[in-house]
């Protein structure tokens, strides 16, 4: 049987007394789509920069295709590229910023082509682009230039931090599509780490939540922070923002939080009569996305303040007429949160 | 006030006339500032990209004494090197007392602080995402360090501005090193000292449109390159 593409070790990282990434195993295979939610601040980007081999670990092994690996083998470097959240682009063209990872590798025989192709990957016309400078670029193009210096590299994995958290939709769309050609082409590996849920939903094949630190097992769900209140029929309740509430079976604490599987709501167009449901949330339609590899939509509802993820088939969007911008009631029972 | 507006015509005739010795001293000037700026870059940006780039024990401290060679003032630096290439002087074998490169190197002594630590705050001022990002392009450590300064260019480029406009307006090096020979080592600033000392404004008064005419295009390109640094 092969190598997988990798195998971590006990791997550790520290910063001061503050932080300790904690990872005593994580495999990841060839081909892979694997993408990392969590709070800020919970280790995903040390994560990302030990995976890139940009940093090294206090403790632990990485395994890059069954090979020990860290930041001082520069050919592990040229096979793992590395997007961040706000990309840096060089003080130069937009042609050279795109080509100066070929320049390194001394691939220029057909760099032209291959920066042209790039850049029309990314949504950016090269006859229009490739001689901008750096600081003729919004912040979406820039984005999209510093992916396509990525991607004319062929890179066997691609780490994206937070790729689409400063650009719009549209460019959001296009680095969706620019990875995904890469992976059908090249079989590029992704890691993805994204506070853009429905985004993240649309590229990776599995998700993990890193929190504090430490990969734990994604739970697929909506999160429903304290403070609640506990009603006179013992229930806790979490007003809203507009005079909603969501009820929820007694929790541990008053401050603790609830996870929501999208699963178990329901959309419906009108109130629900003889509704067993205590939840019955009057919300708008946000967003809408197809789930990858399966045949369900995510619809994210906003109730007051709070954004909902349901999960709904295909048939029944249709069927609902389901669009962004309609008015909708979200259903769902108290005993449906999971208290963590 | 007659004098100064008799000073000002005749400057401009003696400019628009190309008065050789109102030209001569602009030339030195020329010569020196060219040399000494040529020598304290190749000297300093190595050695200022060395300071910012790494860290070892000491740095601070070396930063420190660099910082303070910033306020040297020019007739200390024109002292000591005098007392080394004078005749008496250790190196007085070499004649460089009263020549164009004499100045030229004791000017090299002034101006290199300012290269040298103007530098290694532009490497220490590069974007704290530049490494990152050129690691995870492939860079070895070579590359690295090329890009890092490449990426400072603008920067570097200020120092060198930045130590051009004092090496160019300086005047205790020019008068003690160079000793003020008429047609040969006389600069527009030990020029302008002793014509005004003689009362004769109008070469002054002309050598300081000059000068003024140089820094002004020093200053313009100063604020060219910051807005590149952005």
């Amino acid at each position: 049987m092969s190598e997988p593409l990798y195998r971590v070790e006990g791997l550790r990282y520290s910063y001061g007394k503050h932080f300790d990434l904690d990872v005593p195993k994580l495999v990841i295979q060839h081909g892979e789509s694997l993408g990392i939610v969590g709070p800020n601040g919970g280790g995903k980007s040390t994560l990302l920069n030990l995976l890139a081999f940009i940093d090294a670990p206090d403790a632990g092994t990485i395994f890059f295709e069954g090979v020990p690996t860290g930041p001082e083998s520069l050919e592990a470097r040229r096979s793992v590229t590395m997007l961040l959240q706000i990309s840096y682009l060089l003080k130069r063209t937009v042609f050279e910023n795109v080509v100066y990872g070929l320049r390194l590798r001394g691939e220029m025989r057909d760099a032209s082509e291959r920066v042209r192709e790039a850049l029309t990957w990314v949504g950016l016309a090269p006859d229009k682009f490739a001689r901008r400078m750096w600081h003729q670029l919004s912040g979406g193009e820039a984005q999209r230039v510093a992916l396509a210096s990525r991607l004319v590299l062929r890179p066997k994995v691609m780490v994206l931090d937070e790729p689409t958290a400063s650009v719009d939709r549209q460019s959001s769309y296009l680095i969706k599509e620019a990875i995904e050609r890469s992976r059908r082409i090249f079989n590029t590996s992704l890691i993805v780490v994204s506070h853009d849920y429905l985004w993240l939903n649309t590229v990776v094949d599995s998700l993990v939540r890193m929190e504090e630190g430490r990969l734990v097992e994604y739970v697929a769900g909506n999160v429903i922070h304290g403070p609640w209140e506990e009603t006179r029929e013992r229930l806790f309740e979490k007003r809203l923002s507009d005079g909603q509430a969501i009820l929820s079976a007694r929790g541990t604490s008053l401050e603790s939080s609830a996870i929501l599987d999208p699963s178990t709501i329901t959309i419906a167009l009108e109130p629900p009569q003889n509704e067993s449901a205590l939840n019955v949330l009057k919300g708008r339609i946000l967003n809408m996305s197809d789930e990858m590899s399966t045949e369900n939509i995510l619809v994210e509802v906003v109730v007051a303040q709070i954004h909902l993820n349901v999960r709904v088939t295909r048939n029944s969007a249709v069927k609902l007429q389901l669009v962004p911008g309609k008015e909708v009631w979200a259903v769902f029972k108290a005993t449906s949160l999971q208290w963590v | 006030m007659d004098y100064i507006w008799q000073g000002l015509q005749q400057a401009a005739i003696l400019l628009f006339t190309l008065d050789a010795e109102t030209y001569s001293a602009i030339i030195t000037t020329i010569k020196v500032t060219f040399l000494s700026i040529t020598g304290s870059v190749i000297i300093g940006v190595p050695l200022g990209f060395l300071l910012g780039y790494f860290h070892f024990p000491g740095k601070r401290q070396l930063r420190m004494v660099v910082d303070t060679l910033l306020a040297l003032p020019t007739v200390v630096v024109g002292l000591l090197v005098y007392a080394f290439i004078s005749q008496r002087g250790p190196l007085g074998w070499t004649n460089l007392l009263y020549t164009v490169p004499g100045i030229a190197i004791a000017e090299v002594f002034l101006i290199l602080p300012i290269v040298i630590s103007l530098t290694a705050t532009a490497i220490e001022g590069l974007d704290r995402r530049l490494r990152p990002t050129l690691r995870s392009l492939g860079a070895g450590r070579v590359q690295l360090a090329l890009t890092s300064l490449h990426e400072a260019r603008f920067a570097v480029l200020i120092a060198g501005i930045t130590a051009y406009g004092r090496a160019i307006s300086e005047v205790g090096i020019a008068m003690i090193i160079g000793g003020n020979i008429k047609w040969h080592t006389r600069t527009m600033t030990t020029a302008i000292t002793l014509e005004t000392g003689k009362g004769q404004f109008s070469m002054g008064i002309a050598l300081g449109v000059v000068l003024l005419l140089l820094v002004f295009l020093l200053n313009g390109a100063l604020v060219l390159l910051r807005r590149r640094t952005r």
